[in-house]
């Protein structure tokens, strides 16, 4: 449905107020959500037409690939147009909400599993077995943490559009320049190795990580800290709380973190540094450890990156049992794309197809021009094994370490529908913790208090 | 005044200037440092301590900006992360939406304003505290009370993404000060000329056009100036009611660009250097109106 | 001489302003029509939308469950665990953030009132940051207080007054210090505007007399300054408090709203309501909450400028 029709039908009392609220409702009281207002002007919302426009929203990474994957899609499938919106991914999850309660035009999304349940609670996406059950069928070749991102009471809604974990990175220079040999394998080896590169003038604070508020990143970076350390789970399998027991993983971590702050061996800016702003200091030399998504060490690694480009490695994440958070972000089926004219669906299936599932047999060109030209992880299996992809991970990678860091990883914890709003709160709440501003134990008893609000609804 | 070295009056000189130095350097200090990173690379930027004075100067952002020229090699490239900001690109179009939008409302704020304002100034009618009150009280509730209601109104008129929809918003929020302000102004200007002409059977309208308008000139500058800032500021509602860039104004283009985190540094700067050119022009051309009115408005009521 | 009564040397008494002649309001509602017609419309519909939404249970991830609710919406914002956390920060915000900008305003404008050349170079200068969007300033000076290649730190850092770059936006109370000192610098020119406005309207006379009656340069700014000034230095304060208050673009392109939620002002967690956590009713209740706040400050301005004109 798209706006004009909202609006026409409540002036003509046809649709119900409540059915009016609930489409022209949450409409941008800032900068994101007035972003995500976006109108049916050119795209083709309306069931019946014979134009087969797809509107497909992204986050703005790697923009010049998709306009170019798409127009060898639409090059190949005739007919198809596809309507192109990117937004920051900072803003991405509050600009979708302020589209999808306006039912603004979409059809074809990327998704993260943070988001999904609460994405799909809402009644915004569709099981992909409603009107793609060819492409449900491709889950056997998918890696579990990928399969548990994208389900949703027991239904998959996705097919994936890179997966990926995160990943201990470390500078091998400073290392060397510090006379270290190997990367620490504990947290307490990294604080000694720091307080070496430290003291030896080579990086101020050789620790930088990604805390920033804003940054759907940052929880994940924690969490994978978390898993790290034996007992590392946040939730136990009835979803509730865990990281509040005295002596937990969550705590350790909280306390090494805020530990690291007040010796000065993490970067204090980390608070505020958003992913990009972290890789772009590492780059510059000014840090020698962090934790980051493996595609970014292809972008450290890249050439002409900076004066340490190349010298960036990737050692499994410190701790016990080196575990570390595996996550999927995908391309979610609207809702609104499923009540559309059937031809239009059929247009959907070439879109999901030539984007992330078998087109033509072999999996998807798109997917392997994401690993071969950005170093993106995916969610298939049998991708590992493919010469070029080995090739090209290689130029800035160890592919062995990057296989051993899939098999280590495991789908964040209390994915539910709630979690998101949980998110929020933790964030700064951690932030809280990492400062002193309240004590770990403190800060884990509201993070868990937030959680059982939240959890009764 | 002279002042000989050492006097007082001279002391009082050095005073002030100083002064008016480190106010000038609080000002402007930022603006300047925005127009020096302009003509520096990523890389550079990203230099500690800063540069002040770039040591490998260069054009490419503007370049681009213009004529979309992708910065090549590694001290201006810097880390672009698989993706420059397009959105930089628009800064151009940007500034015409904004500046045409600003216009309109500045216009038409003095028009249906002035004629408000002298309603209210010298025509005794009934309701008319409740009339003005219920203006003024327009303004009272904040903007995110309002933006939803907002949104809807506009797309019920099939005005999203456009200059009229963003015009009538402005509209909304200009025009309780311009007449209140305006009401004030005309209050303060001496009655016995109009009363001259009403007795001489000049109509009201005539009264208006012919002999307040003209004397008014200094406020209605002033006021005018100041709905075109609001509208050239305003941010919440153009992103909300604006969705390409067909009609998205200067600051949703310019904070988009800057806080996509994928946007370079160096773009980001030579965006904002762009979008100070207007009000540059602005501040040049109306300062010496500003205060004038604002001292009638202010001394004589 | 000087001790004039402020009132009666500078404001002639209000003489009759109407030019009235029977049976105009037929020309009043006609020339009043076009704007009463747009401010209806944005007006009153807003209004009791926002009502609507406060009373019922909006949550987007709850689609089907719309029940009128009464107050509970205002009672989720009166309870929730930001509420008191969000009040205090935008007290502390606006504790730097108001006095900075009057007193920026009124030294500004001071100088401004000088008659030198140097005022001319200001006047213009002044116009600048003003006359740029608020989101400009944020952006502007997130990064010239950036922890790792601010400007402002390699400053500090080559004149030896600190050792260290200094993070500001990453610790909660410079954070807010770096929030306050973007928005003086925006905000503060035009209540130098306003104050200059203000300071040309006093009489040079007064002055005048004052230093016939040997009277210092302080015993008159005291006496003869202050006082004249007063209505307009109200009505900039009472302005800059509502705009201190409602900060909200300033917060999202600096801060985001952390470190630690240190700079999420009230207004926004009326974002957060609805953006984040998908509650639309909360959201609405707390923006009206807000809403009559801000209308108890403007009745109150109102009334100290109406007693400030009778005098």
């Amino acid at each position: 449905m798209s706006i004009e029709t909202l609006v026409e039908g409540v002036t003509t009392g046809r649709l119900s107020r409540r059915g009016f609220l609930q489409g022209a409702v949450a409409l941008g009281l800032s900068m994101s959500g007035a972003v995500a207002l976006l109108e049916a002007c050119t795209s083709s919302g309306t069931p019946g037409t014979s134009k087969a426009d797809l509107t497909f929203v992204v986050w703005s990474y790697g923009v010049e690939t998709i306009k170019d994957n798409i127009k060898k899609l639409e090059a190949k499938v005739s007919g198809l147009h596809v309507n192109f919106q990117d937004f920051a991914w900072t803003n991405y999850h509050d600009t979708m909400v302020a589209r999808f309660a306006a039912k603004t035009p979409t059809d074809v999304c990327y998704g993260s599993d943070h988001w999904l349940s609460e994405w799909a609670a809402a009644g915004w996406l569709s099981p992909l077995e409603q009107k793609y059950p060819d492409l449900n069928g491709y889950t056997s070749d998918y890696f579990p943490y990928v399969i548990q991102g994208m389900t949703y009471q027991g239904k998959n809604y996705g097919i994936p559009y890179y997966a990926d974990t995160w990943a201990f990175l470390y500078n091998e220079d400073h290392l060397k320049k510090a006379g270290i040999s190997q990367p620490p394998t504990t947290w307490a080896e990294l604080t000694q190795q720091s307080q070496q590169i430290k003291a030896k003038g080579i990086a101020n604070y050789p620790v930088i990580l990604l805390f920033a508020q804003d940054d759907p990143g940052s929880i994940e970076v924690w969490t994978s800290m978390v898993f790290s350390l034996t007992d590392g789970h946040l939730f136990d399998d009835s979803l509730n709380p865990v990281f509040n027991r005295p002596g937990s993983a969550a705590a350790k971590t909280i306390d090494w973190i805020s530990g690291a702050l007040t010796s000065k061996i993490l970067d204090p800016a980390s608070l505020t540094s958003q992913e990009i702003p972290v890789v772009k200091a590492m780059e510059s030399g000014a840090h020698t450890f962090t934790i980051l998504e493996t595609y970014n060490q292809a972008e450290l690694n890249k050439s002409g990156s900076g004066p340490f480009s190349g010298k960036f490695k990737m050692a499994p994440m410190p701790g016990d049992t080196h575990n570390t958070v595996g996550y999927v972000r995908f391309y979610a089926v609207t809702d609104q794309l499923t009540k559309r004219d059937s031809s239009v669906v059929k247009f959907g299936d070439d879109f999901l197809q030539y984007f992330g599932g078998k087109p033509d047999g072999a999996i998807s060109p798109v997917v392997k021009r994401w690993a071969v030209e950005n170093g993106l992880g995916f969610g298939w299996k049998s991708l590992w094994d493919d010469a070029d992809v080995r090739k090209a991970f290689s130029t800035w990678g160890d592919p062995d370490m990057l296989r051993q860091n899939q098999q280590l990883a495991r789908s964040k914890e209390g994915l539910t529908k709630y979690y998101p709003s949980w998110d929020v709160f933790t964030r700064s709440e951690l932030q809280k913790a990492y400062l002193k501003q309240v004590s770990t134990t403190a800060a884990l008893t509201a993070m868990a208090d937030k959680w059982n609000s939240l959890k009764k609804g | 005044m002279s002042a000989h070295i050492g006097s007082r009056a001279f002391w009082r000189q050095a005073g002030l200037w100083a002064a008016t130095a480190v106010m000038l350097l609080f000002i402007l200090g930022p603006i300047l440092w925005m127009l020096d990173s302009s003509f520096q690379g990523e890389n550079e930027l990203l230099t500690r301590p800063s540069h002040v004075v770039p040591q490998q100067p260069t054009i490419a952002n503007f370049d681009y900006i213009f004529t979309g020229t992708v910065p090549q090699g590694q001290n201006v490239r810097g880390t672009l992360r698989s993706r420059i900001s397009q959105e930089a690109r628009e800064i151009p179009a940007a500034l015409e939406n904004s500046a045409i939008i600003a216009l309109v409302v500045a216009l038409v704020n003095v028009a249906l304003g002035a004629l408000a304002a002298y309603t209210f100034a010298r025509v005794k009618f009934r309701g008319k505290s409740l009339v003005f009150n219920f203006l003024l009280g327009t303004r009272l509730l904040p903007a995110i009370a309002v933006a939803i209601p907002y949104y809807a109104i506009v797309s019920a008129l099939g005005l999203l993404d456009s200059y009229l929809g963003l015009i009538l918003v402005y509209l909304t929020f200009s025009l309780p000060f311009t007449i209140w302000f305006l009401r004030d102004y005309i209050m303060s200007l001496p009655i016995d000329i109009e009363e001259a002409a009403q007795i001489d059977g000049c109509g009201r309208l005539q009264l208006f056009t012919r002999i307040v308008l003209p004397l008014a000139a200094p406020g209605l500058a002033a006021a005018g100036a100041f709905a075109f800032m609001l509208s050239y500021n305003e941010f919440l509602f153009a992103l909300l009611l604006t969705q390409t860039i067909g009609s998205q104004t200067l600051p949703v283009i310019l904070s988009s660009v800057a806080t996509n985190p994928d946007a370079s540094l160096a773009l980001i700067a030579t965006s904002v250097v762009l979008a100070m050119v207007p009000p540059l022009i602005f501040a040049i051309a109306f300062q010496r109106f500003l205060t004038r009115g604002l001292v009638a408005a202010l001394g004589k009521s | 001489m000087a001790e004039l009564r402020a009132g009666e040397a500078r404001r002639p008494s209000r003489r009759r302003s109407e030019t009235a002649t029977r049976g105009e309001s037929g020309y009043a509602y006609l020339t009043l029509l076009p704007v009463l017609l747009i401010m209806a419309a944005f007006s009153l519909y807003p209004i009791g939308y926002s009502v609507y939404l406060s009373l019922h249970k909006e949550v987007l991830t709850d689609p089907l469950n719309n029940p009128f609710v009464g107050f509970q919406n205002f009672d989720n914002v009166l309870h929730s665990y930001y509420l008191t956390s969000s009040l205090v920060s935008t007290a502390a915000f606006m504790v730097m953030a108001v006095p900075g900008v009057m007193i920026f305003g009124l030294l500004a404008a001071l100088l401004l009132n000088e008659a030198f050349a140097g005022a001319r170079i200001l006047r213009v200068a002044i116009l600048l940051p003003w006359a740029m969007p608020a989101v400009v300033s944020g952006i502007v000076w997130r990064w010239l207080l950036n922890g790792d290649y601010g400007v402002l730190n390699s400053a500090l850092y080559q004149l030896g007054i600190i050792h260290d770059y200094i993070p500001w936006l990453s610790q909660p109370a410079l954070a807010r210090v770096g929030l306050a000192v973007a928005h003086v610098w925006r905000e503060g020119p035009l209540a130098a505007i306003f104050l200059l406005a203000g300071l040309q309207t006093i009489p040079a006379d007064l002055y005048s007399a004052a230093a016939v009656d040997g009277a210092g340069r302080l015993a008159a700014f005291r006496r003869i300054t202050m006082p004249l000034l007063r209505p307009t230095i109200v009505l900039v304060l009472i302005y800059e408090t509502i705009v201190a208050a409602t900060t909200f673009d300033l917060v999202y392109v600096m801060t985001g709203g952390g470190p630690a939620d240190a700079t999420s002002l009230i207004s926004w967690f009326a974002y957060a309501e609805v953006f984040k956590f998908l509650d639309l009713g909360t959201g609405a209740a707390l923006a009206f909450l807000i809403a009559l706040v801000l209308l108890g400050v403007i009745v109150l301005y109102l009334r100290v400028l109406r007693s400030e004109e009778r005098r």
